[in-house]
């Protein structure tokens, strides 16, 4: 059963359309990205979600019901904001109270035991009588989420929710994130611009660009099989080699090379997507010849930049593969490793 | 060291004025309210809390005041809300117009109530072709007339202050509200009216001071029959020359607004401290 339908979800600022028709379905009890980068129009849908914007034309069902036409709060819905928007007048525990104290939901006593539960989900059960400006940035994200989970919305919202919090933190609430959704079964609408995040935590990905659903489905058909370039750069950084394809599995590259790929390419000119990580490097063995114009070595990898007769590449290697910058390298890729992208009628600006 | 010494020195010329026009006069009243013919009195004192009549005027002052604070706050914090959503433009046109009558002189300003107040003046007459008045009904020399000039005057202390703290609310909470189920009334209740509370605060006491004290609007609309305290002192000042109770009444009138402001000097106090 879906828990959330949107058809042809439009939506214009003034003269400037920023969604262009969305349509999707979003099953109960799933986790969902809205991945995109800033401008794609994901908060926007989101917000149209939540009800806090109109849609200049479609249609938001939530659990069945037609709730185009409703304000925010006849929905059944709860929002987490990036800025987490705590009530500084309340403390934690009447901030965690406040929806269903506005939505009516059991009485006093229920409702201080909903709360207590959500404090404790999120582990600040010890700061239930604080005010939010007496807690760390990461404290007030945990109570922001309790308050969004504690009345069990039919829909949970999340806007940008860990992006104002630092690395490790944010490691530590993906996975609290993950827990608690598998725990409640809550279904989750993640708005982020993070990819890894998207990937990581979902378990369907909506790539927006630029107003439309660039691709959608799992992370793993997203990041294995893009079908479009914006889709193959934007997660994973992959590399597009414009090529034509010839028969029986060979490519030819802008400079005349021939790259080995799957025989069942169709012929003609394509995009070729090579991510990062599917490139290997090696001094003197086999495969297509590119120049190694820097490397900066990272630790656990080395990242790389290559000139493939005048192509600028990006590859990612395991170590230190003891290659030296200026020198030509050999690059080799597994066939399956390549995906076909239609080509590109002009070329992106890098 | 001498950095201090230099603050004290750009602080002097000020606090030389503030002496000498402001604490030296309230020293001055101080004494002539306890000054009798042989040494210190509370005759003067005695004989205003005994005067059912001024006692009247004190409590006249101290009803319209609260009256008219309250009706500013209740006109002025939808008309700061709106303010502060307001597009620029809009805002700029609306906050011409809540400080338009600031920049009138008060005594055009009050004349002007005066034509619209009087017993052939426009409001009573349509009232009274409305049939919603009698024959006899008039406003000017009355409290409401009073009131309605100084809400006039003041609303304006009370836009600005709420607007001040209206303006820098994050209006995601709204929002945030409204997904936890919040109506936009139920926003405004829950939500922007307690976090407005510090500008109402500052606005009350602001309206509170400047009606308590004001002299030439209640004067003017209220007459002789409806006195406030401000226009009682001016009494005792000019008319009757007895500046000894003149100065009792202006002790009373400062004590009052003290205690006025005493709640909100202790909460800020202990915000800061």
């Amino acid at each position: 059963m879906a828990d959330l339908t949107l058809t042809g979800i439009r939506k214009s600022f003034g003269r400037t359309e920023v969604l262009h028709g969305i349509d999707t379905v979003i099953e109960k009890g799933s986790f969902v990205s809205l991945l995109g980068a800033s401008g794609c129009g994901k908060s926007t849908l989101l917000r149209i979600v939540a009800g806090l914007e109109t849609a200049s034309a479609g249609r938001v069902e939530i659990a069945g019901q037609d709730v185009t036409a409703l304000p925010p709060e006849a929905r059944d819905i709860s929002m987490m904001f990036q800025s987490y928007a705590l009530l500084p007048h309340l403390s934690v525990a009447e901030n965690v109270r406040f929806p269903l104290r506005m939505r009516g939901i059991g009485n006093r006593e229920e409702q201080a035991a909903r709360v207590a539960e959500a404090l404790e989900t999120v582990q600040l059960s010890a700061f239930a009588n604080r005010k939010p400006s007496q807690l760390s940035g990461g404290q007030q994200q945990r109570v922001a989420l309790a308050r969004a989970i504690v009345s069990t919305p039919k829909v949970l919202l999340l806007d940008e929710a860990l992006s104002n919090l630092d690395a490790r933190l944010r490691e530590d609430m993906q996975l609290e994130l993950i827990e608690i959704h598998r725990k409640l079964g809550l279904t989750t609408l993640f708005v982020t611009h993070d990819q890894d995040e998207a990937l990581s935590l979902s378990d369907r990905v909506i790539l927006l660009d630029g107003g439309r659903v660039a691709q959608a489905g799992s992370p793993e058909e997203i990041y294995e099989a893009p079908q479009t370039a914006f889709a193959a750069e934007f997660l994973g950084a992959a590399n597009l080699i414009p090529a034509e394809i010839g028969p029986r599995g060979t490519a030819t590259l802008p400079g005349g090379q021939h790259l080995p790929v799957p025989e069942n390419m169709p012929e003609g000119p394509a995009l070729l997507a090579i991510r990062q990580e599917d490139l290997v490097l090696s001094a003197g063995g086999k495969g297509i010849s590119a120049r190694l114009k820097a490397q900066v070595f990272m630790g656990s990898r080395t990242r790389h930049v290559l000139d493939l007769d005048g192509h600028r590449l990006r590859a990612l290697s395991l170590g230190r593969p003891g290659l030296v910058a200026g020198e030509t390298v050999r690059l080799a890729v597994d066939p399956d490793r390549i995906a076909w992208l239609p080509p590109a009628p002009t070329d992106r600006p890098e | 060291m001498t950095d201090r010494r230099e603050n004290l020195l750009l602080l002097a010329p000020g606090l030389a004025l503030l002496a000498l026009a402001f604490i030296l006069p309230i020293f001055r009243m101080l004494a002539l309210s306890v000054q009798g013919e042989d040494g210190l009195t509370g005759a003067h004192f005695a004989r205003f809390l005994g005067d059912p009549f001024y006692l009247g005027v004190l409590w006249r002052t101290v009803r319209l005041s609260l009256l008219i604070t309250l009706i500013c706050a209740v006109l002025g914090f939808p008309f700061a809300y709106i303010m502060a959503r307001a597009r620029p433009r809009l805002r700029t046109l609306l906050l011409i117009i809540v400080i338009l009558p600031l920049m009138t002189s008060v005594v055009v300003r009050t004349f002007g109530w005066m034509v619209i107040l009087s017993r052939n003046g426009i409001l009573p007459e349509m009232l009274r072709d409305l049939g919603l008045a009698g024959r006899s009904f008039q406003l000017m020399r009355t409290e409401t007339a009073i009131v309605l000039g100084m809400v006039q005057v003041l609303m304006p202390f009370m836009v600005l202050s709420i607007l001040g703290v209206l303006a820098r609310l994050d209006q995601r909470l709204e929002e945030a509200a409204r997904t936890m189920g919040c109506s936009f009334l139920g926003a405004l209740r829950h939500v922007v009216l307690p976090l407005s509370m510090p500008g109402i605060a500052v606005g009350a006491v602001l309206c509170f001071t400047l009606s308590a004290s004001s002299f030439v609007t209640p004067n003017l609309l209220g007459g002789t029959r409806v006195q406030m305290l401000a226009a009682s002192i001016y009494r005792a000042v000019t008319q009757t020359l007895d500046w000894n109770f003149a100065a009792a009444q202006s002790v009373i009138l400062l004590v009052g607004i003290l205690l006025v402001m005493a709640p909100y000097i202790v909460s800020q106090g202990r915000r800061h401290g």
